[in-house]
């Protein structure tokens, strides 16, 4: 006779089992059962765990309502089948489960990798198992009880924490930021990793301040951590920093709260780029526009002085702009001298070619003889803006005011001394003028003045004569 | 008044020269290198100084300093404008180039005030 309160209780599965067909299967009906099996059934039905029994050589299938959530779509078709085709896909893992089990020994599997039939496809899936022999009335191994827990879930959070701190400490290594820890108030510095300018700390530092940022901005540093302690907003700051080399540069820092479930600070997560050379390049261009600014308006102040000398004595007001234009011209093309140098000075000869070549086109009219030095970009202008006005008096009046004249200009370094010569032969013969024009004043004053050396015009009667003598040290480039 | 100028670009110097003369002023010196400035500044009798601040690439103000000694008046003309000054100097009068013959003469007048 069925027992018809047996199994008692056990939710779903106690009512399967109950309604089952035992007799079909290896076990026999519920009625034969032997005790053992009745109780071990009993337990399991009882128990939230998943557990499963496997029954016999063959390993029939008894589980609770707990196992069958696992079980998934196999149940309840798994309810009374044998374990290898139950779970065919792990037929090999089962054998060895129950060879062990029914030998009397046990199992215990963490988080033990399986691929299941899953949603119409093989899934990996991580359990943890544990298998007990279960003894029959003879006290011989009759079949093998399972607790199966499983930790897909953790496992996959666990691999993607991994994943993700791995990520972390890619990032720290690829970029070239410092990336630092500290401690909530940040009296302590937790960890910091240097990137490629500052030197590691790999272990609490509370002595950061002193080693990392120089005397001149701890104050600004401590006022900006004051601030983001108290509004817990992100810290940004642009400060000093002593690198790895002992030298100072300049980090752009910028660090964030991290907080835990309760919301109380835990820690701040920053990173430091080096800004140095941004800095530096930045202070530069600063520099650059203070001092083209400044030439600008000098060179505005030079062309106002040219003017006003230009037109103060002339007695006819279209020659007066002619020279002015010329003037204004030699100036710009001494510039232009100056530019291709990056005003970091000129070639001598480069100086006087370009200011006397506009005014004479034929070379052998045109002689340049010295070796070339390099000059201050102010003594290039100077000598620029006199060998214009040279020009301009020997087309009008001089050596080239006909056909055959000529200009020898020559120059020699010695002993410290820059010695140049402007003479002029085969022009009309020469008078000396009654009055000094802007010019020979530019020359003899101007001149001499901006080199720190003596300037004379000789007005000789076969050709003007000009000699420059000036120390090499105040001409040339330092 | 004989006035005592420091400018290192010769056409300047000129303009101020001509300006001062314009304004009935005598001009005792024009230095344009800071060697030759600084020997003006001791030996000059000068009752104004109107000085450059670079020279050719050298600060003008040790020439400042000597004739701040000597207790003569002086006051800067720049392109760089009062930007260009540091320290004391800022408190003394500036000319920013380029300027006009009435901004020289209102220098003058602060300068020696």
């Amino acid at each position: 006779m069925v027992d018809e309160g047996y199994p008692i209780g056990g939710g779903r599965l106690g009512q399967l089992i109950r309604d089952f067909d035992w007799a079909g299967t290896s076990i026999g009906s519920l009625a034969q059962w032997p005790q053992s099996l009745k109780s071990v059934t009993q337990m399991l039905l009882l128990s939230p765990v998943p557990i499963v029994l496997l029954w016999g050589e063959d390993g029939v299938m008894i589980y609770n309502d707990a196992y069958s959530e696992f079980a998934g779509s196999r149940h309840p078709a798994l309810l009374g089948s044998k374990v290898r085709e139950g779970w065919a896909e792990v037929a090999d893992f089962n054998d060895h489960v129950m060879r062990v089990g029914l030998s009397g020994q046990t199992l215990a599997y963490r988080d033990q990798e399986l691929a299941l039939q899953r949603r119409g496809k093989l899934e990996p899936v991580w359990m943890n198992l544990d298998y007990s022999p279960v003894l029959d009335e003879t006290g011989r191994p009759a079949g093998v009880i399972a607790i199966v827990v499983e930790t897909t879930e953790k496992v996959l959070a666990q691999r993607q924490l991994r994943e993700s701190e791995g990520r972390l400490r890619a990032f720290v290594e690829a970029t070239s930021d410092a990336i630092y820890r500290m401690s909530p108030d940040w009296s302590d510095l937790l960890h910091l990793d240097g990137g490629t300018f500052l030197a590691h700390a790999h272990q609490s530092l509370p002595e950061w301040i002193d080693t990392y940022i120089p005397v001149e901005d701890r104050d600004r540093v401590r006022a900006a951590i004051a601030e983001a302690v108290a509004t817990r907003q992100p810290l940004e700051l642009e400060h000093r920093v002593r690198q790895l080399d002992g030298s100072v540069g300049w980090v752009a820092s910028r660090a964030v709260p991290l907080t835990d479930e309760a919301g109380d600070l835990v820690e701040w997560f920053g990173a430091a780029s080096d800004i140095t050379e941004q800095r530096r390049t930045n202070e530069h261009l600063r520099l650059v526009i203070n001092e083209l600014n400044h030439r600008v308006k000098n060179t505005l102040a030079m062309v106002q002085a040219i003017a006003m000398r230009t037109f103060r004595a002339a007695p006819d007001l279209a020659v007066a702009q002619e020279q002015f234009a010329a003037r204004l011209v030699a100036l710009a093309q001494a510039n232009d001298l100056l530019t291709g140098e990056r005003w970091a000075g000129a070639s001598l000869r480069e100086a006087i070619d370009q200011a006397v070549r506009p005014h004479q086109h034929d070379p052998a009219r045109c002689t340049l003889d010295g070796a070339d030095v390099r000059i201050s970009p102010k003594t290039a202008l100077a000598l620029a803006l006199a060998m214009h006005e040279l020009s301009t008096n020997a087309v009008k009046y001089g050596a080239w005011s006909n056909e055959t004249g000529r200009v020898a200009i020559a120059w020699s370094v010695a002993d410290g001394q820059l010695r140049l010569e402007w003479r002029e032969h085969g022009g009309p013969i020469v008078v000396a003028p009654a009055r000094r024009g802007f010019g020979s004043r530019l020359i003899e004053r101007g001149l001499a003045g901006e080199l720190g050396g003596t300037v004379t015009l000789y007005f000789e009667p076969e050709g003007l004569r000009c000699t420059v003598e000036a120390p090499l040290a105040a001409v040339t480039v330092e | 008044m004989r006035v005592l100028i420091v400018e290192d670009e010769m056409t300047i110097a000129f303009l101020i020269e001509d300006m001062l003369i314009d304004l009935g002023h005598e001009v005792v010196a024009i230095a344009m290198r800071l060697p030759e400035a600084l020997e003006a500044a001791r030996r000059v009798e000068a009752d104004l100084a109107i000085l450059d601040v670079n020279l050719d690439g050298h600060r003008s103000f040790p020439v400042a300093d000597i004739l701040a000694e000597r207790a003569i008046p002086y006051a800067f003309a720049t392109g760089y404008g009062a930007l260009g000054l540091e320290g004391a100097y800022r408190e003394r009068p500036v000319l920013a180039k380029p300027f006009l013959r009435e901004h020289l003469a209102a220098l003058i007048a602060e300068a020696c005030g």
